[in-house]
């Protein structure tokens, strides 16, 4: 671990600041994946900058949105009454990650950019192009049984880690930030970036852009929402597969509908094809079969994932089954 | 008075360790102390052809850098030292994580940042990492400490041809890793020529001896210490490179030493459950006897030691089959050395119970029933009894616990909602073998007492039970009592694995209270102070720290009284060699699979064992609910991911090794011991802690196809399997 400098920064303008003024620094929050990344070297700062104590870490109801702070804890989002009657999938999203004492110290901005799992990517001794560009991806090859089936390239077919991210597709929420070029909103869709040959190149956030919070905007989906979280073991495990789904049901008739998936892709991964086969139809067993497989046209399985493909479609279908009520 | 054995006394460190108050050896403190920290290599085979350590010395606060290029000289120990090789004496590349440089620094992140900067180049010879790299490889290797690796009685071929119901089938289980919660650290004093070592071990003695072999000094200069572990699971059990290195640096530096392995460093640092492939055939009648068993098992060695750690003994101790032929084969590959972990019984018993329930499908017969009319007590070579007399016993009292008559037999007839309902269960056995211990009481002036012994408390209650030995066998209150241990100052004992401790320690406490106990009768009777005076030695009795007339109640004295009286304590030595032991039991389990999407959770476990006399009710069950948690590991969830190509491991660490969680287990585990005193023990006592694992991987696995008609022998059983 190499030695760094640790800042408390005033506020979100002085973090900005101490964060761009050095190429190697980086904003610490929770601390909960940063911490370790660069105890095992996957990641290295001279830096440290603490935006803890900003204020912004609460969950504010306005007249068209929930306005979630950058620092709020996981754990007092995911019991917010308001987040669970409005956004469930938020929600149970966040309580299905991670264990409780890391929910009651990771934020939610935090969350959003932890860093994949990959056991080559968190070896230091390993080739990954995301940790080291051109050195090569020893999972492509290796061991990949928890690797992507969607978004991958010949560099890198890490898989994007965390919940939340997945939930927010479902109800189009946007992230808020404030940089070096000010502020901006970015809705989450467009947040994460795929691999290509940039793998360590994750988001479109500039060196010293933080994230202040997330807009949660009502809609008539994101109320009738549910994630599920398939997994190793029953709890602290991230997921084999997960799936975030909303529904605007009117009787059988899918007025609009969001599907994303965790697990499976580089970055959470929104299944609009998925989406197509449902929106405007009645949801029926024929309906979400053709979703389902909508959802895994186009996966690309490795030698050692390819069950994902087929758990994703079964989970795309309970979800859509217990969500729309259909037996 | 009522003895305080056999009840469920609450741990007596207990209080300390909820407190901080417990010094784990990380946590000591030694002015002046520096750091270590390993470099370790990157390949698994192959040799170091550049080694520059000039940035390294560089770095900040760093003191040294100890590489093959200045260590001195060490000695090979051989067993307990299981390595075959000493790091840091040669080029020589054996395996990925072999420690190729010792970096002592000022502070720990000092020293770990400057491990990073030692560069190395190596000449990468290909390597084989896996039982598949190697097919015909595999070799019988010369018998080891637990006997010969082949047994052969009657033909077991020829009755196999001859069963009127077989199975024939493969069951495969991959590495596991201890994993104890506490990593292997060593803080290595020396003052002169005496050297201290804090070592988080399972055996103080056996690291004496090694680190004074390996440093060519006598062992009476080596006093190790370790009071409290966090787990040991076998990791600690044998003596491991970086406790001889540390002391080795200790003293060229001139400064007390600490090295605490990292987690991921405890993948390659210690030992680990070696992969293992077992093909079991068994044969039986329509009726249910078995008559033939063939067990050939493979796993994996490492190049510089043959000894084979999961051993098949069960196979011929459990069930009375007149013709069988087990064989453990092992294959050479380019790995860290596996060892044993708890239990060595657990792979091969995966297999040999997961056969006995396809056997008993095969027949149509209930797989308790199978079990009943095969167990025996009678050992196969020397015809006398085994330790399995009560096995019955246990599979009658946990089946009708766990309302096994409950149990539809066709697979997947028993349904809620969405989730099948698998009922399993599997026989638990574990063996061990002798091993000596000493232990010395003394009691003060002020009556009361203290025993100690060079044992350990794993985490699985020595100083609980061994006070509560100490407090019956004296007649004296528990409060009065105190146990010391993890010092080898003390009585020297075995290590602290194989599930020795109790039988041979608390053996060697109860018989030293005793004479001591004597002592101060004799003393009491003696003594014309005493109103015991004169009184016959086989009349007094003593309860709650009070020495009685039987004959005449009203006169009595104490330990206080007659101690105060004589005024210098007492002290008095026992030592027990134990005799070998097999302690088994059968666990039931209930599961709950979603076979959509594969999803199984354990919803409740019942165990019966035979684990001679109970000391502790609570601590006992503590090695239960323990067991049947790391079963639910071993049959869901845990798997040591290495790339092949490499060597390396995958996921060195506790977020991608999963273990089981709180919500993977079930809140219903219900603990039924037998609690006859064992014949072959002087205290009635028999050697339990690893059995509650042994059976747990197959009861789940045949619970699963109860639940859902699908047979997995390939562990662990994650969701993909059950698509």
């Amino acid at each position: 671990m190499k030695n760094f400098e640790y800042v408390r920064a005033k506020d979100p303008a002085d973090a900005v600041r101490l964060v761009v003024e050095r190429p190697g620094a980086a904003f610490v929050s929770g601390g909960t994946d940063l911490l370790n990344l660069m105890r095992d070297g996957a990641q290295s700062h001279d830096r440290l900058v603490d935006v803890n104590g900003m204020g912004l870490d609460k969950v504010t109801i306005g007249a068209r949105n929930v306005r979630v702070g950058g620092w709020a804890r996981m754990a007092d989002v995911a019991a917010h009454r308001f987040v669970r009657q409005r956004f469930p999938v938020v929600s149970e999203a966040l309580l299905a990650s991670a264990s409780p004492q890391i929910r009651n110290m990771a934020t939610i901005g935090g969350n959003l950019m932890q860093r994949t799992r990959c056991g080559y990517f968190r070896d230091a001794a390993s080739p990954c192009n995301k940790r080291v560009p051109g050195s090569g991806c020893s999972a492509l090859d290796g061991e990949n049984r928890w690797h992507a089936v969607f978004g991958g390239s010949d560099h890198c077919i890490a898989v994007s880690p965390g919940d939340l991210g997945v939930s927010l597709l479902a109800v189009d929420a946007v992230v808020l930030t404030s940089g070096p070029r000010g502020e901006r909103r970015i809705p989450f869709g467009d947040l994460q970036v795929l691999p290509g040959d940039t793998p360590h190149r994750e988001h479109v956030l500039d060196h010293g852009e933080l994230i202040i919070g997330v807009e949660l905007p009502f809609s008539h989906f994101a109320g009738k929402s549910k994630y599920l979280k398939l997994r190793d073991r029953a709890s602290f495990e991230f997921a084999v597969v997960s799936v975030a789904a909303a529904l605007d049901l009117r009787g059988r008739h899918v007025r609009d509908v969001r599907l994303a998936f965790g697990g499976v892709a580089t970055k959470a991964w929104r299944s609009f094809a998925a989406e197509d086969a449902l929106r405007g139809k009645e949801l029926n067993d024929s309906t979400i079969e053709a979703a389902c497989r909508a959802a895994v046209s186009g996966a690309v399985p490795r030698k050692h994932n390819a069950f994902k493909v087929e758990l994703l479609q079964r989970a795309v279908s309970r979800v859509l089954h217990d969500l729309g009520g259909v037996r | 008075m009522n003895s305080p054995v056999g009840r469920a006394v609450p741990r007596v460190e207990g209080y300390a360790k909820v407190t901080g108050g417990a010094k784990y050896a990380a946590d000591t403190h030694v002015p002046g102390v520096v750091h270590g920290y390993l470099a370790t290599s990157t390949i698994a085979r192959g040799r170091i052809t550049s080694f520059d350590v000039s940035r390294a010395l560089a770095a900040p606060g760093v003191l040294a850098v100890f590489s093959h290029l200045n260590m001195p000289r060490l000695t090979v120990p051989t067993a307990p030292y299981p390595k075959g090789f000493m790091p840091l004496q040669d080029t020589r590349i054996h395996h990925d994580g072999q420690p190729i440089a010792y970096v002592v620094a000022e502070t720990l992140e000092q020293a770990r940042e400057a491990a990073d900067l030692v560069e190395v180049g190596y000449e990468v010879e290909p390597a084989q990492i896996a039982l598949e790299d190697a097919p015909g490889e595999d070799f019988l290797p010369p018998p080891g400490p637990e006997g010969p690796y082949e047994v052969i009685l009657g033909d077991a071929h020829a009755a196999l041809e001859r069963a009127e119901v077989k199975v024939d089938h493969t069951f495969t289980s991959p590495v596991h890793h201890h994993n104890p919660i506490e990593t292997s650290a060593t803080v290595a004093v020396w003052e002169g020529d005496k050297l201290t070592l804090h070592d988080s071990t399972q055996s103080i003695n056996l690291t004496q001896g090694v680190v004074s072999k390996a440093l060519g000094m006598p062992p009476e200069n080596i006093r190790v210490l370790a009071p409290y572990l966090g787990g040991g699971f076998g990791a600690k059990a044998p003596v491991w490179p970086h406790t001889v290195l540390t002391a080795a640096v200790a003293r060229i530096v001139g400064k007390p030493v600490k090295l605490v392995l990292t987690r991921a460093q405890m993948y390659t640092a210690s030992g680990y459950r070696a992969q293992f492939f077992h093909r079991v055939a068994l044969g039986g009648t329509r009726e249910g006897k078995l008559t033939a068993l063939h067990s050939f098992s493979n796993q994996q060695l490492s190049r510089t030691e043959h000894r084979i750690f999961n051993t098949s003994e069960t196979s011929w101790l459990l069930y009375d089959i007149k013709d069988l032929h087990v064989r453990q084969h092992g294959v050479r590959l380019d790995i860290s050395t596996p060892h044993f972990m708890r239990s060595p019984e657990g792979p091969p018993l995966f297999g040999l119970e997961s056969a006995l329930d396809e056997l008993a499908y095969e027949i149509g017969m209930d797989p308790v029933e199978l079990r009943l009319r095969n167990y025996t007590d009678v050992h196969p070579e020397t015809g006398g009894p085994i330790g399995n007399a009560n096995l019955a016993e246990c599979a009658r009292r946990a089946a009708e616990a766990f309302g096994w008559a409950r149990r539809d037999p066709r697979p997947s007839s028993m349904r809620d909602g969405r989730e099948f309902i698998g009922y399993g269960m599997a026989t638990e056995a574990h063996t061990y073998r002798s091993r000596q211990a000493n232990a010395v009481v003394e009691i003060g002036v002020d009556g009361r007492a203290v025993a100690r012994s060079a044992t350990h408390d794993i985490g699985t209650g020595t100083y609980t039970v061994m006070t509560q030995m100490l407090a019956e066998s004296l007649g004296m209150p528990m409060g009065r009592v105190h146990f010391e241990l993890g010092d080898t100052n003390f009585p020297a004992a075995g290590f602290s694995a194989a599930s020795v401790t109790v039988p041979s320690v608390s053996v060697a406490v109860d018989k030293a209270a005793r004479t001591a106990r004597e002592q101060v009768v004799a003393l009491a009777v003696a003594d014309p102070r005493s109103p015991l005076h004169g009184t016959p030695v086989e009349r007094v009795v003593i309860e709650n720290g009070f020495l009685f007339d039987n004959a005449d109640r009203d006169r009595r004295d104490s330990y206080e009284g007659v101690m105060g009286r004589y005024g210098r304590p007492v002290t008095a030595t026992g030592r027990h060699i134990n005799a070998p032991g097999y302690t088994t039991g059968v666990v039931f389990v209930e599961v709950r699979v979603d076979p959509w999407i594969g999803r199984v959770r354990v919803t409740r476990a019942v165990t019966a064992h035979d684990l001679g006399r109970v000391l502790n009710r609570t601590t006992a069950r503590g090695q239960v609910i323990g067991g049947v948690t790391w079963g639910i590991g071993y049959a869901l969830s845990e798997h040591t991911v290495i790339d092949r190509r490499t060597g390396r491991t995958v996921n060195p660490n506790l977020s991608t090794y999963l273990l089981p969680v709180n919500a993977d287990t079930p809140t219903d585990i219900e603990a039924i011991f037998i609690d006859k005193p064992d014949p072959a023990s002087p205290n009635g006592t028999k050697g339990f802690g690893e059995t509650p694992i042994t059976g747990v991987p197959a009861a789940i696995a045949n619970a699963i196809h109860h639940a859902t008609g699908r047979r997995i022998r390939d562990l662990p059983i994650t969701q993909d399997k059950l698509l």
